[in-house]
């Protein structure tokens, strides 16, 4: 194995092929993207230089701006929350060999996954729907007075369609935390076990702390999914009520493709960019194996 | 024995070969309308007729997605527009500079289809170049406030000329469980429709006026007509869900009797008539006062005419046959629209006629000439900035979520372009 690592033409034959794609279909992209982002460009024709134009535009004069970066926001927060905190508490469930029905619930909460985004943000348009949706007409039928207009309300719908993404991709997550844990040596446990720790404490000592990496890498996809929300959106409210629902990735598919606006829409998504990479060096770092806040303070801690 | 095997087998080749390539049809890619039966009876229509004067050509295709021309965008920008296709006017401007569109001065004479074209309509297929870039088949258009006659006479209800009046039909309508008007506020071009028409009752030039520069969106007449609707939207005129509302949503609370009133191209006659029958009528919009109601009657919104219709793809394979086809196609989209959807206001004539129009049609054939003035819909306007932000406009009014001046302030943003 040392004889291949030292072998610098075996690892620039191996890595070529994935390095090449990667600039390609990633890399060449980006910079295309950055590139565009100071012309007038119809996506068709001629493009015109127009310097830092479009930038100026968005970042100090449109309005939308502001109410995408919020609803970015707070479809991160909605889907972060809900999604880390409820599929850490399932895993941890179906990885606990005292749970019955444990390989039937780890299929459940996988399902939503394999569904087309499409059906289900059907599914729930239809239970949504503020006119005869399922969950008004429950309610209705209950006597319960709490009709809401889940997606029709320019200040939560935004809450409403995260919740959907969120449901839906709980899975995902699910899945790879069901992973960690089982990367983790039972010794660990019969340790804790045998100091006499609760199983709830064992899990708050060994379990979440050794879940770091993982933990790192849900809240990257889950944080970033949020702040480049689209499909969801264009299903169900189309950016609407007006344009309450925009997130980044709104602004530049509406201006490309419904205004032929492709370099102000390419900003959006340069803009969008900068903002995922912010966040994942952020979140690199505070994820970062040295002492830091989140996680060493469990260290040398006793059990018991 | 062998050399006779070979022969035979040489020959029976020979001969599959032939016959594959007499049989071998020429494809051609069409994107078109097909998703009601406005769309789909002209189409299936066409293609019946195709096979019997163009035996070699087939028609693949791919249908039109609702999305105000976002998608033949992408296949313009992807470089791969289909042989045919269906424009609007925004986007002809930006495919006839990036040379995506053909040129079909020669093929519009030579199939005689441009002298078959009414003398109205030639004026908006010749573009502002002197050349024509699409056939067209749908003649003027107009945006119409249809009435369920028969809930209004249920719930004792005066068919609204005023605001007000309406105001207080939707109090009675929301009471009895019935929706007062179903909108389908989740496509952008019946938002814009739905502020046009209160925009008339101010401005005749209504939305047309941005787009030809006539008017400005600064001009008092648009916010007013901006507050009307959002007036009219918190008075619950509009159902809950309207801005997630699509077409077949809407139009089945209206045609199954669960909405009073509807907005919608007269197109729509036919299946309105043909599921309401006499009980379905059309009104003059209703307006802010009678005097305006009076003054404003005979002003419409739609009509306006637009280089709209079929294009070609100058980089098909078959771009001359594909040409011909579309030119063969609109003329039969016309014929069906006379014959078998009750709609005479086409671009072609095609010598046909049909004295089986239903009443709402006849009623607006004899309104046509009395008409003082009309508008565009969104796929009408050249401004794309406009023809997308009006919508997203109208929305918002829709809503009632939105003041009229945050609206107003937010196009004038955007029109400052």
């Amino acid at each position: 194995m040392k004889k291949y690592l030292s072998n610098r033409k075996a690892i620039i034959v191996f890595c070529l092929p994935a390095i090449i794609l990667f600039c390609v279909f990633i890399f060449v992209p980006i910079l295309q993207v950055f590139y565009y982002s100071f012309f007038d460009w119809d996506g068709v024709n001629q493009a015109t230089f127009v310097g830092l134009a479009n930038y100026k535009r968005l970042l100090l004069k449109d309005p939308v701006f502001k109410t995408a970066n919020l609803n970015g926001f707070k479809f991160g927060v909605v889907i972060t929350v809900y999604q880390l905190v409820l599929a850490t508490i399932f895993a941890i469930a179906v990885s606990d060999k005292r749970i019955r029905f444990r390989k039937f619930f780890r299929t459940a909460y996988f399902i939503p996954v394999v569904l087309s985004v499409t059906v289900v943000c059907q599914l729930w348009g239809n239970v949504l729907n503020a006119d005869n949706g399922l969950l008004n007409t429950l309610m209705s039928r209950l006597g319960i007075n709490w009709s809401q207009n889940w997606l029709n309300d320019r200040n939560t719908a935004i809450y409403t369609v995260a919740f959907v993404n969120a449901w839906q991709w709980m899975g995902y997550q699910f899945a790879l935390i069901v992973a960690g844990i089982k990367s983790i040596g039972e010794d660990f446990y019969e340790a804790a076990e045998i100091d006499g720790a609760t199983s709830l404490k064992a899990h708050w000592y060994i379990t979440l702390p050794l879940l770091k990496d993982t933990f790192n890498f849900c809240l990257l996809i889950s944080v970033t999914g949020g702040i480049k929300a689209f499909s969801e959106i264009d299903i169900m409210t189309g950016g609407g009520p007006g344009n309450a629902t925009y997130t980044l990735t709104y602004i530049m598919y509406n201006y490309a493709f419904g205004r032929q606006k492709f370099g102000y829409g390419l900003t959006s998504s340069a803009v969008l960019v900068i903002e995922c990479l912010v966040i994942i060096l952020a979140l690199n770092w505070l994820f970062k194996d040295r002492e830091n806040p989140l996680f060493s303070r469990r260290k040398g801690v006793e059990i018991v | 024995m062998k050399k006779f095997l070979c022969i035979l087998l040489a020959a029976m080749m020979v001969i599959g070969c032939a016959s594959a390539m007499a049989e071998e049809k020429i494809k051609l890619q069409i994107y078109a309308q097909y998703a009601d039966d406005d769309t789909k009876v002209p189409y299936d229509y066409a293609v019946e007729k195709l096979a019997e004067a163009y035996p070699n050509v087939e028609l693949e295709l791919i249908p039109q997605a609702q999305d105000d021309g976002a998608t033949l965008l992408a296949l313009a920008t992807a470089g791969k527009l289909p042989d045919i296709y269906q424009t609007g006017s925004g986007i002809v401007t930006t495919l006839r500079n990036s040379k995506q569109m053909m040129v079909i001065n020669d093929v519009a004479e030579k199939t005689g289809f441009l002298e078959k074209v009414y003398e109205t309509e030639k004026q908006y297929m010749i573009a502002d170049d002197g050349n024509m870039y699409a056939f067209p088949y749908a003649g003027q258009e107009y945006v119409l406030w249809f009435v369920n006659n028969a809930l209004f006479e249920q719930y004792n209800v005066e068919i609204p000329t005023t605001y007000d009046e309406l105001i207080a039909a939707a109090e009675v309508f929301n009471a009895n469980g019935i929706v007062p008007m179903a909108l389908f506020g989740q496509e952008g071009w019946i938002s814009a429709a739905m502020y046009d028409a209160i925009a008339t009752r101010y401005i005749t030039a209504g939305i047309k006026g941005l787009d030809n520069g006539a008017t400005s969106i600064e001009d008092e007449a648009y916010l007013k007509a901006a507050e009307d609707l959002v007036k009219l939207a918190k008075a619950g005129v509009f159902q809950a869900a309207v801005t997630t509302t699509n077409y077949d949503q809407a139009s089945e609370m209206f045609l199954g009797g669960k909405a009073a009133m509807f907005l919608n191209g007269q197109w729509y006659i036919e299946d309105a008539t043909k599921a309401l029958g006499d009980d379905v009528t059309w009104i003059a919009y209703p307006s802010y006062d009678e005097a305006s109601y009076e003054a404003g009657k005979h002003a419409f919104s739609g009509g306006g005419g637009s280089i709209s219709g079929y294009a070609v793809n100058p980089d098909s394979p078959n771009a001359e046959l594909a040409a011909e086809v579309a030119a063969f196609i609109s003329e039969k989209y016309c014929e069906a629209k006379v014959t078998l959807r009750n709609n005479p206001l086409v671009a072609v004539n095609t010598g046909l006629t049909n004295d089986q129009l239903p009443k709402m049609m006849q009623d607006l054939v004899a309104e046509m000439p009395n008409m003082t003035s009309t508008t565009a819909f969104t796929w009408g306007l050249t401004n794309t900035t406009l023809a997308n932000a009006i919508g997203v406009a109208g929305q918002s009014l829709l809503s009632g979520q939105y003041e009229a001046q945050e609206v107003i302030d937010q196009l004038t943003f955007e029109l400052g372009w």
